[in-house]
Order: structure tokens, then sequence, then C-alpha cells
């Protein structure tokens, strides 16, 4: 180590900003470790203990959510469990853990096990096996525990199935059902039938989805139409009657459609439900499935470390790609990632200029006094009020209070049902942007004041006005720095849920907030977002186990959008402030 | 006068003044030797004053270069800016009142070698004692800065004119009256020219007190020395 | 705009129209007793005084004086304060600039202003240049070239940037953002250029190509610089006002000022026998 005092100014500075030094010579003078004896300096360690404390529980944090939702999606083998009683268990092992062993088991217990256990004071090990097929057994997963395991194997032949419903089967399959013939499994029969089925199934889908949904959404408008001659005529208006007949016609109309459709629909499903196949568990029981109805199957103990990395990543593209299904359980979370990025999006679209604005003129025209002080720490304590008091708020005030006006002037025939009388997109985002607002207000006026007097003077004194020079001189200036607000409140906004579950946000939401109906954005529409995905998924579901890998993958993945967002940001305000940085002299 | 906010400047500049006054009195000191050794006719002490000279030059030098120094480092502005001017000048004066004195000194030994005229002797050291008394009251003035006495010796220059062109026509008669006294009597009209220059110096620097008080050149003088003009005396063709 | 056409004409800005050209004689700014409050506190006690037409004044003075108080009162850059209060008057030609119905906008565009600090926009150098013009309404490029390019020969720094025009001005060094500020300043023809301590962020060099600069301005523009520094004053201007607290004390030919001054004021201020 150096003297003291060069490690004394190196840890007051902390870091090193030193670029090498010069390659023909000379003797570097700072040096760039800290003396651990901190001499004259007791208090560095104070200031590296709290920051050594900060970055270890921030990186076990972001290690923790990293490790388990990286591997959530590796595909595990499949262990055939035999235990003690002659019952036989087949699934993943998924956690493991050591338990107090109660009395009621010990009781159960041979003496040569009772001493294992009193020797290691009374606790013993365990295993959670996922063993699911939970349409045979109503559950999800199994402990065993160790002293009650007599073997554990991992047979070849596994499979784990992925299915549309009842989520994951562990199994073999015994025999498949092709055009309604039965024949002997062959994986590459299977493999040919699933990939025909899942685009059978897929073509069910688009047809339920845009054919069936644009039947429907026209025969609403048709009705609504109805109903708003009615509400604008009178029941016994000639108008009104001529309108009804036109509508009925053409609901009539779209009856017949509709019919046809199902028709095809149900042609589809009686070719579909030729194709089948038996799956067989562990003890025997078995279950016929539609082959429409498998998601992904994969011999679990025989897959290479490729196959298990296609698995892999062909979970994930599901994961970001699809929509959810089983409770949120299993599938995509396409819906929440889309909810989540309109919703901030919004947001800032309403936060910006309202945030600026409102800091433009407490700033540059408000005069400066008392006045301006109240509304500056109103505005700065607006920052620390309860997310969910805004969640009321946006609830009470805009869903309750505007959105019921609105659906009278504008959407009466849709009454009692509400449009824009309950939790929506628009109301969502108008609720985090309230909550956001005082973020950029606050970033807005610290950069507006950081623009130096003399510009604005300089500019005055060309002869501009005040909004010309707010306009060409102060806001260009003060654009980074805003950015920097926009970002804190774009991170702050996307990261929020409480408010949301007041104002809009679902579980499960029936349609996006974007679609090919006329007038393709639906603000008034609910909507999913992730991090109520994360609660639903963790704490609401029928089966928390299954949906913990869920959590952790979910949080990643909200984690990363908002990283993605904010660097995006970051990248915008950087080339802004290249753009207006120099060197001052 | 208020000091000046940076103390040093003042410092300087009083520096500056000790060593003009230093000046002075090494030349007052110059001309008193010289006229002694010229009406004693020592030769010894005429040589002290023309060694003695040296020390006037180096002094004057030192003052130039610390006038440079201090406009080049201080840029002084009005009356300061007249002050540190006229230092320069009056050292100027100062160093060529000592080269008279010292050309005084270098005649002593000439002189010695033949008779004196008579009276002349009592001449020089009249005009000597005028010339000194005058130095000796500029140089005051130029301590306590007074405008009056200053004034005074301005006026006083006149008598020193008159009593040079007195000498100068007693010798021209001396000269046509013995032409064998015309090496002596060529020396003492120089002598007498030179403290008739030496008067001139004096005013010179009485001019630049003024100067540094008022701001203002005093307007020209009148010249009391009128030896251009003097023609044959009458009667001198005989 | 159209309120104050009467009291202050906008000028039209033509090509060659930046020199004064009714001869260099008169007076450009006619201050009559002009009083000065911020707040309660009074920074100037009545100041009377003429600035000549096409010559440079400088104002100097200890800080807190008032001189950079009154420059700024000369194109009412004070208007910004809250609290100011004003007394007296100030006459550009032939009105009141604090008389009622002035428009402070049109009147700053007859002012061109130079900073103590440079402070040009984060713009390129050719919009700086005519940043006065276009906040005018000017959008014709052949008028904006013409100008910028005729403001930055003014300011001797045409050959220094002519082939970087639309580089940030944020690049340059000190000394050139001083002068692309000058130029600003007269893009827009103004009668008066006023210059608030123009050098005293620059190096020794630039400054001196500053005050080269301004003496070749002197005649075409009235010039009026506050300055900290006496012997710059002294080198540029043609008239110095000496103020203290508040005071205008002397005023009069900077030859006088710097030689005989005839308040005692002025005299220990310009020897550095002050405080």
């Amino acid at each position: 180590m150096a003297n003291p005092e060069d490690s004394i100014s190196t840890a007051a500075i902390g870091v090193s900003t030193g670029k090498p030094a010069t390659r023909t010579g000379g003797k570097r003078v700072r040096s760039f470790t800290a003396d651990l004896s901190a001499v004259g300096e007791p208090a560095l360690w104070g200031f590296g203990g709290a920051l050594a404390i900060g970055i270890i529980l921030i990186a076990g944090f972001l290690a923790i959510i990293a490790w388990n939702g990286f591997t959530t999606f590796w595909p595990k083998p499949i262990e055939q469990v035999e235990l003690v009683d002659g019952t036989v268990i087949a699934g993943e092992p998924t956690r493991y853990n050591t338990f107090t062993v109660g009395e009621s088991v010990l009781a159960r217990l041979n003496d040569a096990q009772r001493q294992e256990i009193e020797d290691n004071f009374g606790f013993a090990n365990r295993t959670l096996y996922k063993t699911a097929n939970f349409d045979l057994y109503g559950d999800d997963f199994t402990w065993a525990a160790d002293f009650d395991i007599a073997n554990v194997e991992r047979p070849s032949g596994y499979y784990l199935f992925e299915r549309q419903q009842w989520g994951t089967f562990v199994g073999f399959p015994a025999s498949l059902v092709i055009g309604g013939e039965e024949t002997a499994y062959d994986q590459g029969l299977m493999q040919r039938e699933q990939r025909a089925a899942r685009s059978r199934f897929a073509d069910i889908r688009r047809l339920e989805r845009r054919d069936i949904g644009r039947i429907n959404h026209n025969q609403e408008r048709a009705r609504l139409d109805s109903r708003k001659a009615l509400l604008q005529y009178g029941e016994n208006d000639p108008r009104y009657l001529a309108r009804v007949e036109v509508n009925n016609a053409r609901i009539a109309e779209l009856q017949n459609e509709f019919v046809e459709v199902q028709q095809r629909i149900s042609d589809i499903r009686a070719i579909d439900s030729q194709y089948r196949v038996i799956l067989e568990e562990v003890n025997g029981r078995t279950v016929d499935t539609n082959l429409s109805q498998i998601v992904r199957f994969y011999a679990a103990n025989d897959v290479n470390w490729f196959q298990q990395a296609g698995i892999y990543l062909s979970r994930w593209g599901e994961f970001l790609t699809t929509e959810p299904r089983e409770a949120n359980t299993q599938g995509g979370v396409l819906p929440a990632i889309f909810g989540t990025v309109a919703m901030t999006m919004l947001m800032v679209v309403f936060v910006a200029p309202f945030g600026v604005i409102t800091a433009l003129y407490l700033r540059e025209y408000a005069k400066q006094g008392k006045l301006v002080s109240i509304v500056r720490i109103s505005v700065n304590n607006l920052a620390g009020v309860p997310s969910i008091v805004y969640g009321v708020f946006g609830l009470g005030f805009f869903a309750y209070t505007m959105g019921t006006t609105i659906d009278q002037l504008f959407y009466a025939e849709r009454l009692p049902s509400p449009t824009f009388g309950t939790g929506g997109l628009l109301w969502a985002s108008l609720t985090l942007a309230l909550l956001t607002v005082p973020v950029v207000i606050v970033a807005t006026e610290e950069a507006l004041s950081a623009v130096p007097r003399s510009m604005r003077e300089g500019s005055l004194a060309c002869g501009a006005s005040k909004w010309q020079t707010i306009r060409y001189v102060v806001l260009p200036k003060a654009l980074p720095g805003i950015m920097t607000g926009m970002i804190l409140a774009m991170a702050r906004g996307a990261g929020e849920v409480a408010p949301l579950m007041l104002v809009g946000v679902v579980k499960l939401a029936p349609a996006l907030p974007i679609d090919g109906f006329a007038p393709f954005i639906h603000l008034e529409r609910s909507f999913m977002h992730l991090g109520f995905h994360i609660f639903d998924v963790g704490f609401q579901s029928r089966n928390s186990e299954a949906g913990k890998p869920m959590v952790f993958v979910t949080t990643l993945l909200l984690l990363g959008l908002i990283v993605l967002m904010n660097a995006t940001a970051i990248y915008v305000r950087n080339r802004l402030k290249k753009k207006y940085a120099g060197s001052q002299f | 006068m208020k000091p000046h906010t940076n103390t040093a400047f003042d410092h300087d500049l009083q520096e500056l003044q000790t060593a003009v006054l230093r000046m002075g009195g090494l030349v007052e000191a110059a001309i008193s030797k010289a006229t002694k050794a010229f009406v004693t006719r020592d030769q010894d002490l005429a040589h002290t004053v023309v060694t003695g000279d040296k020390q006037i030059d180096a002094l004057e030098t030192e003052i130039n270069s610390a006038v440079v120094r201090m406009l080049a480092l201080r840029q002084p502005a009005a009356s300061d800016l007249h002050q540190v001017v006229s230092v320069m000048k009056v050292a100027g004066d100062l160093e060529r009142l000592g080269d008279y004195a010292k050309n005084l000194g270098k005649r002593v030994p000439v002189l010695n070698q033949s008779d004196l005229v008579e009276g002349a002797g009592a001449a020089v050291k009249g005009l000597s004692t005028l010339v000194q008394s005058m130095l000796k009251d500029v140089l005051d003035a130029y301590v306590r800065n007074d405008l009056e006495l200053a004034k005074a010796v301005l006026d006083k220059d006149r008598e020193v004119d008159q009593m040079t062109n007195a000498m100068f026509r007693e010798l021209l008669t001396h000269m046509m009256e013995d032409p064998r006294s015309i090496t002596v009597c060529m020396h003492l009209l120089f002598i007498a020219k030179n403290f008739e220059r030496m008067g001139d110096h004096v005013t010179e620097i009485g001019e630049q007190i003024i100067f540094v008080e008022t701001g203002e050149q005093p307007a020209p003088r009148q010249k009391g020395e009128s030896t251009s003009m003097i023609t044959d005396p009458p009667g001198a063709d005989a | 705009m159209n309120t104050m056409t009467e009291a202050a004409p906008v000028r039209p800005i033509e090509p060659t129209s930046y020199h004064v050209k009714e001869g260099n004689q008169g007076i450009a700014l006619k201050i009559k007793d002009f009083k000065l409050w911020y707040g309660q506190s009074q920074a100037l006690h009545g100041i009377d005084m003429e600035i000549q037409k096409g010559q440079v004044t400088a104002l100097i003075g200890p800080s807190g004086c008032g001189k950079s108080t009154l420059l700024r009162s000369l194109n009412r850059m004070n208007d910004l304060i809250d609290e100011l209060k004003i007394d007296g008057r100030i006459d550009v030609g032939d009105f009141d600039m604090y008389g009622p119905g002035v428009d402070v906008i049109a009147l700053r565009k007859r002012m061109g202003m130079v900073f103590q600090k440079p402070n040009p926009f984060a713009m390129s150098i050719y919009d700086n240049v005519v940043y006065p013009l276009r906040v005018d309404g000017v959008t014709k490029k052949s008028i904006l070239d013409e100008v910028c390019e005729r403001s930055l020969r003014s300011a001797a720094i045409w050959d220094e940037v002519k082939d970087r025009l639309n580089e940030s001005a944020l690049g340059m060094s000190g000394g050139q953002q001083q002068r692309l500020c000058i130029a600003r300043g007269i893009a827009s023809d103004p009668e008066v250029l006023l210059m608030d301590e123009p050098c005293s962020a620059l190096d020794p060099i630039a400054t001196a190509k500053i005050e080269e600069l301004i003496s070749q301005l002197r005649g075409q523009y009235t010039i009026v610089i506050v300055t900290h520094n006496m012997q710059q004053a002294a080198r540029v201007s043609d008239n110095t006002g000496f103020m203290y607290l508040g005071r205008l004390i002397e005023y009069g030919a900077t030859d006088t000022i710097f030689t005989k001054p005839h308040k005692e004021q002025t005299h220990d201020y310009v020897t550095g026998r002050f405080g």
C-alpha cells in the first residue's frame, strides 16, 4: 500500500477517475485501492460498509429473482419414487427442505428410522415432487420424506405432457387414436399428429376469436343502435321503429353467419376428436385426451442437452407470445406485457405535457412567493401519498364521476352496463399520471432552474419574448433533465400495482385494448398488468405451489421490461445531452 | 493623501522618493566639495568628486529601472503616474547636476597650474552657494510637496542667470586685457556656464514638483541668462 | 407590437444599415435623474448622463456601485426583477424608454447586449447569430445568410467559423464564444451595444481580441461597456463614468478621468486607494 496520504485521498474521492498514466513514464501518485486500515479516515468503514450492505442486498435480490426466473423453464428429469408403504409416485423433484417430524408420523415409524430422526434432533429431509395429473389426484404436488422413500430411480420412457387444460401430466403415452383408429404409440407419429392437431386447435381459436368476435361485436352494435334510437326518438316514433327493423334484420343476418361459423367449428371439433392419445400414469390409471390439447410433450429422462435447450427456448417463446391458461399459472403473459407497456406509454403521454407545463408555470411565470412555495411543497408531498389513495381517487373521480358522466353523454345506449364508468386503461393511465406527476414537476423544475440565468438574459436581450426564450433556449437546455424526470416517473409508474387493482387491472382480460374493430384503441377496456399478474399468480391462484415458478419468471420479465423502457429513455436522453452539451469554456 | 489599498505600492513609491533624496544628498555634497576644491585648490578633494560621480550615475540607473518596474507592474494612474514619471525626470536632472560637479572637479588640476583671475574665486563661490541653496530648497520642496517653496526656487534661477552674465562680462574683459589669461578664463567661463545649467536643472526639478501636484506643466519660464546677446564690451578694441 | 410602433418604430433590417449613419454626432441615450430601487434599497441615486453617439462609453467603479444596474436599465433587463421601482427617464432617440406604452421587446431589439460570461445558446453558430432575427419573425434564408455573414465579419470571427456554421456554438473557445455573442448582439442592427464586463471571463489574448474588436466597432456603434478593469476602460473608451454607491461621481473624457480626475473619489479609485 502506498503511503497513508495517498490512500486517504483515494478513499475520500471514492472512485478512480483515472485514465492510465501516460505511457511514456512517470509515477502514478494516486493508488487505486482503499487502505483497509483507513488511517485518519475511520468513517471510511461506515461509508464503505453502508455501500457494501446496499450492494449485497440488491445484488442478492436480483440474483434470487434471476436464478429462479431463468431456471424455471429448464426441463427437469422425472423421478419414480417407491415409498415404504408400497405406493409409487412419479414426478419432477422441485424442492427440498428439512422439517420437524410430527408425533403421529413418528408413531408409525420403526425404531431404526426413529433413531435416525432422533440423531438428527427431530428433523428429517423431504422432497417435493411435482406429480402433476391434477385431474386424477386433485393435487399437483406430493411431499415425500426421506424415511418414507424406499427407492428412487429415473427410468427411461417417462414423458411430461403439457396440456391445454388440467395442467401437466406425468406418465407414458399408452396408445394413439388416429382418425378414429387405435394404433400403438409411436413418437414420430405422435409429433406429426400433435402438430396437425395444434393447427386445428388454432383454427378453432381463430374462428372463435375473429369471426365470432366480429359477429358478436356487430350484433352488439346493431342492438345498441336500436337502443340509441329508442333513447333518441321515443318508443312509438316511426324513425325508431324503422331503425329497429333495419337492426333486427342485421342481427338476424349475423345470427345466420354465427350458426354457419359455429357449424364450421363443430366440424373441426368432430375431426379433432378423432385424434387422441391415451395417457397412462405410473399407477396404471389412464386419461384419454385429444391430441390438440397437448401443448408440448417430451420424454423427460431421455432428452439430451440440446433438446432440453430447445424445450427451454420454446417455453420462453410461449411465455412471451401467448395468452395465459390454467388460471394464469401456465401459458404466456402477452396480454400482461402489452397492458403494462400500453399503460406506461399512455401514462407518459399524459404526464409529460401536464407535468412540464405545470413546472414551467411554477418556475417561469408564477410570481415567486408564499403561494408558489405552498404549491411547491404540496406537490413534493404528493409524491409521498400512498399509491392506494390514488387508486381510490382514480376509481371515485375518474371512473365513477367522470366515467359515468361520459357514459351518460355518449354511451347512454349501453347503460346500465358501464363503458367508461368503470376501471379501464384510460383511467389507470390517468391515475398513474397523477401519481407520478410530482416526480416530473420536481425534476422539470430542477432542470429549468439549472438553465443558467445568463442564457435567458441573452435571449431576452436579443428581443425574444418570454415564450420564445422558453421555447428556443430554456426547454432545449432543460430537456435532458426533464427526460430524467420522465424516466423516474416511468420507473415508478410501471412498477405500481396497488392503485391499478382499483382502476382497471384484471386477472384475465377478455380482449386486448387494441384490436381490429373500430376505433381500434379501446381505452375503456380493462387490461392485464405484469405486476398484478405476479400478485394474482402467486397469491390468488388455486394452487400457489404451481404458480410459484411463474411468479419469479414474471417478476424477472417485469424487471426486464422496466430496465428496457428506462434504457431506451436514458439512451434518448443521452443523445439529447450530447446534442446540447458542450464545453462552457 | 490616502494610502493605497495595496500598501506595497506606497512602499515602492516611498523607496523611489528615498532614492531620489539620497541622490540629491550626494549631488549637494558633490557640488559643495567641488567648489571647496576649486577655492582651496585641493586636487585630492577634486579627485574624490570626479570618482564619486560614478555613485550618482549608478543611483540614477537604479532609480530608472525601479520606475520602469513600477510602470510595468503597478500601472499607476493620475497623481501616482505623475509622481513616478517625475521621479525619472528628477533623477535625470540630478545626474546632470552631478556631471557638472564632476566637470568642475576635473578643471581644478588644470586651473592649479596657473594663477587664478582676481575675484573669480569669490564669484564662483557665490554662484555655487546660490545653486546649492536652490538645490537644498527644491529637495525640501520635493519631500514636503511644497508648491510655494518650489515656485520660490523657480524665481531664484533669475539670480543665477544674472550672476553668470556678470561673470561672463568680467571674464571677457580679463581676456581682452591679458591674452595669457585666456586659458584660465575659458575654464572659468565653462565653470560659470555649468553653474548656470545647474540652475536650470534645479528649476526643472521645481517644475516637476508643480507637475506632480497640479498635473499641469508650468508655463515656459522667462530666461534671465543672456550671454548669447553679449557683444564686445565697449572700448575693448583699444 | 402595434401598440408601440409610434413610440419605437422597428427599423427594417437592411443589409447595410448597421452603421451609425447620421454622422457620429449627437446623443444616443440621455439619462435624466434616473433612480432605481430594488425593493427597499436604492441602487441608483439620480443619474444624469448623456451617452454620445458612435463613441465608446465606459462605466467603472467598485463592485456594487450600480454600474451594471445602470447598464441593464438601458435595455430594461432589470424588468425581470420583482420589486423593482424606477424614477426619472432614459431617452433613446426622442422617447422615454420607461414611458407608458413602450414595447420592451422592440426596445431590446434596438439595444444589443453582451454579457459577462459568454452565453451562446445550445444551437449551431448560424442559429445563434440569426436568433435575434428569427425571434423577430424573419424567415427569408437570403436575409438570414447575409446578416449572419455580415455580423460575424463585424465581430471579426467570420474567418474562424465560416466552415463550421452548422456546428454547435458550445464547442467554441471562450473568446470565440464571446465574439459570437457580440456578433449576435449586433445582428439585429442595434443602435446601442451594451457590454457587461465582456472580458472578465476571458484570458488576456481573448481579451485583447475583444478590445481590438471594440476599437473596430467604435464609430459604427454606440457602445456602453461596464468593466472592472480600469486599464481596459482607459484603453478602449472615449468617455468614462466613475460610479460609486449608486451615484455617478464623475463623467468625462477618458483621458481626463485617468490623468487628471476632478473628484477625489475618482482619483482614489483610479490610483488604487480605495476601500
